[in-house]
């Protein structure tokens, strides 16, 4: 298996694909980031979170509003909550996980079915290397969560809520997993670290 | 400068810092080295020490300067009190950094991808700590590290130098003597992918054949600085 | 931000473009009406009113006398500053220069030092030097400032009278003015704007506004380029550049016909 690291503006395809990442001039795609280029598919390592509905994220309470409450996503602009659908109160700081509903072309971003998230760690990693962390089929951060006994959630914009268990090797072996995300053989990689790290502390 | 004074600078074909006509100083680039700033990058060319920052995008404060069809790029280059040999400065804008500000705004309008994100603001910030002559493509050079480091979605790199006429000839990147008693300058920068002119700027008096030549020795030592900016982000993906 | 009109007006423009036409059947690389009204002011040592279409721009010169630089004792100074008067324009306001103003005031600088127009060594007068201040003043805005200041001030520099320099008052005596500076070298700018990819001199401020970016080429006497300035976010390949730099080259001829020395 051939991986290329690539950066903006190499030529990825000589014909136009719309994929996150890229950009099409005179009927070619370019990359406009940091990334991967691996058996025909291509892989960004660098970005910032795109909103996309359906998406579930962690968010932050940044302001209350007459008609609800403006969330930080990590994404470059707020999302909004409609309090008329909402049961509980938020207050500023409060963490939650929510569902994007829609998001528009001039960055209206509408939050639906928030619940609270109490008493744990939050880090944020990059948000294109969420993939990674979560595995196929689950199979990386099922592990993480077997071996730490945490409670682990991904945001897909790069916001992972930790809790209960060893919640700070769960953290460790989140961001290791997004720094080294372009690398290969990585479940083996923290599957080893993670139980180094588990001796160690039990003996 | 007082001309009467001059040195002579180019003497059998070397310069006075020993280089042919057509070299580049040393350019060394490191892209990540800030914490805080979504991307950054240094840059050491010659005796220029340069920093640049970015942030975004994010939102855009005061609401009103936001453009519904895409980012607004700002860019700001500044050279510190203490950046260059001569007295201690006041620090901050001034006319002239004013402009380069503003030409590093349209470099950047042309490579990132605003339109992907309406309404928000791309915050690009320059300090040069240490001057040498061609601070600007050094600048702009560094600015360009630091949005692919920050992940934010771009055309290419723009890479380039200033070709000037020194002592009747053309020499590629000017170090700070060559600059004061140089009798043209042309600063020529590249879009990587494409090779279109990002930015073009010239003064001094030059033929039609100087002229073309200059571009076309600025597009030679922009190809250099292109494979530097490529190995500064291929190194943090080790 | 962009008022409503300018983008009904800039989508127009871009209409016209694409059946390869030109708001009032206009060349792409010809200019709009020139016309030059010089010494118009008394007390400035000199003056020039010069509009390109409905642009207009007010150059004034004032000499002074003044500290030399350090390293220049001996050089006079000249100095070229630009003001985007309010009744210029809606988007214009007062307040301190705007990176636009400063950026006209630079590049009419730039190809006029780079060319050597004004002789400025051994301009000393007693323990000072000559200080030759140009403000231009930017009165309509309908496009291609750039061009329209180049010859408000060439022409301003060119019919410029030094006043007589009494020794033992170490003053000038400002009502007595005999000589005439000399002009070295005459400077003009040919400014292009890139619209939907094609490029056009002398841009009114609809076609401005329509377009991404410009290029201004200066050129001096004897078949020199002096400055050059890409601004705006579009890009350029070398191509456009150097046909860019052959209409500027060719337009100078036509240009300086209206640089006039008067009386």
């Amino acid at each position: 298996m051939e991986k290329k690291i690539v950066t903006p503006g190499e030529l990825l395809f000589d014909f136009p694909k719309r994929l996150s990442g890229a950009y099409v001039e005179n009927g070619k795609t370019y990359s406009s980031v940091v990334g991967v280029l691996s058996e025909g598919f291509f892989i960004p390592l660098r970005g910032r979170y795109a909103p996309f509905p359906g998406d579930l994220i962690v968010g932050v309470v940044m302001e209350e509003r007459f008609s609800g409450y403006l969330v930080d996503v990590n994404a470059p602009f707020p999302g909004v909550l409609d309090s008329r659908d909402l049961r509980v109160e938020f207050r500023i700081g409060d963490l939650l996980v929510a569902r994007v509903d829609s998001v528009d072309e001039v960055s209206n971003l509408v939050l639906v079915d928030p619940k609270k998230l109490l008493k744990g760690e939050v880090i944020e990693v990059g948000a294109v290397s969420v993939p990674r962390i979560i595995g196929r089929n689950n199979s990386m951060i099922d592990m993480v969560r077997n071996i730490t006994k945490s409670e682990v959630f991904v945001g897909k914009n790069g916001r992972i809520f930790i809790k209960n268990g060893n919640a700070a090797l769960a953290a460790e072996a989140v961001r290791k997993i997004a720094d080294e995300a372009h690398t290969s053989g990585l479940t083996e990689k923290i599957k080893n670290f993670l139980e180094a790290r588990t001796n160690e502390q039990s003996k | 400068m007082n001309k009467a004074n001059k040195p002579e600078l180019i003497i059998d074909g070397r310069r006075t810092d020993g280089r042919n006509l057509e070299d580049l100083r040393s350019v060394k680039i490191e892209s990540g080295v800030l914490d805080n700033a979504d991307g950054s990058a240094m840059v050491e060319w010659g005796n220029n020490k340069i920093i640049a920052g970015v942030y975004g995008p994010r939102e855009v404060f005061p609401k009103h300067f936001s453009d519904p069809y895409k980012a607004v790029v700002n860019f700001r280059y500044v050279m510190c009190s203490f950046s260059s040999l001569e007295e201690h400065s006041r620090g901050g804008p001034n006319r002239r950094s004013i402009e380069i500000s503003k030409m590093g705004k349209h470099v950047f309008e042309n490579l990132i991808l605003t339109e992907q994100f309406p309404n928000t603001a791309i915050d690009i910030d320059v300090e040069v700590l240490q001057s040498d002559g061609g601070t600007r493509v050094a600048a702009f050079t560094a600015a360009s590290v630091a949005l692919v480091d920050a992940g934010i979605p771009v055309k290419g790199f723009a890479g380039g130098v200033s070709v000037g006429k020194v002592d009747g000839r053309l020499a590629v990147d000017l170090n700070k003597i060559e600059d004061n008693y140089g009798e043209s300058d042309v600063p020529v920068m590249f879009n990587s992918s494409n090779s279109e002119i990002l930015l073009l700027q010239m003064d001094g008096l030059l033929t039609r054949e100087e002229y073309e030549r200059s571009i076309d020795l600025c597009y030679e030592a922009s190809k250099k600085v292109n494979a530097l900016q490529v190995d500064s982000i291929k190194k943090k993906m080790e | 931000m962009k008022m409503i009109m300018d983008e009904i007006r800039a989508e127009y423009v871009k209409e016209l473009l694409k059946e390869g036409k030109r708001k009032g059947d206009r060349g792409f690389d010809s200019y709009r009406e020139v016309s030059i009204k010089n010494n118009i002011l008394k007390n400035a040592e000199g003056s020039c009113l010069a509009s390109i279409g409905k642009s207009k721009v007010l150059a004034g010169v004032k000499i002074d006398l003044m500290e030399p630089f350090s390293d220049r004792p001996e050089e006079g100074v000249l100095m070229v500053n630009s003001e985007l008067m309010p009744l210029a324009y809606y988007s214009y306001s007062a307040g301190p220069p705007t990176p636009e103003s400063i950026e006209l005031a630079r590049v009419v600088d730039r190809g006029i030092r780079a060319a050597n127009v004004l002789e400025m060594q051994g301009l000393k007068f007693g323990d000072k030097v000559l200080g030759v201040f140009v403000d231009f003043y930017v009165l309509d805005n309908d496009g291609n400032l750039t061009d329209t200041a180049t010859l408000a001030v060439m022409n301003a520099l060119s019919n410029l009278s030094i006043p007589e320099f009494n020794a033992e008052l170490n003053a000038f005596e400002r009502e007595k003015r005999n000589r005439k500076m000399e002009v070295k070298n005459r400077v003009t700018t040919s400014t292009f704007c890139k619209i939907n990819g094609k490029i056009l001199l002398d841009c009114d401020v609809e076609e401005e506004n329509a377009g991404s970016g410009s290029l201004t080429i200066g050129v001096a006497d004897g078949g020199f380029i002096c400055s050059t300035q890409k601004s705006g976010s579009a890009s350029f390949s070398k191509k456009e550049v150097m046909d860019c730099v052959d209409i500027a080259m060719k337009k100078h001829e036509e240009l300086v016909r209206h640089i006039k020395i008067e009386g």
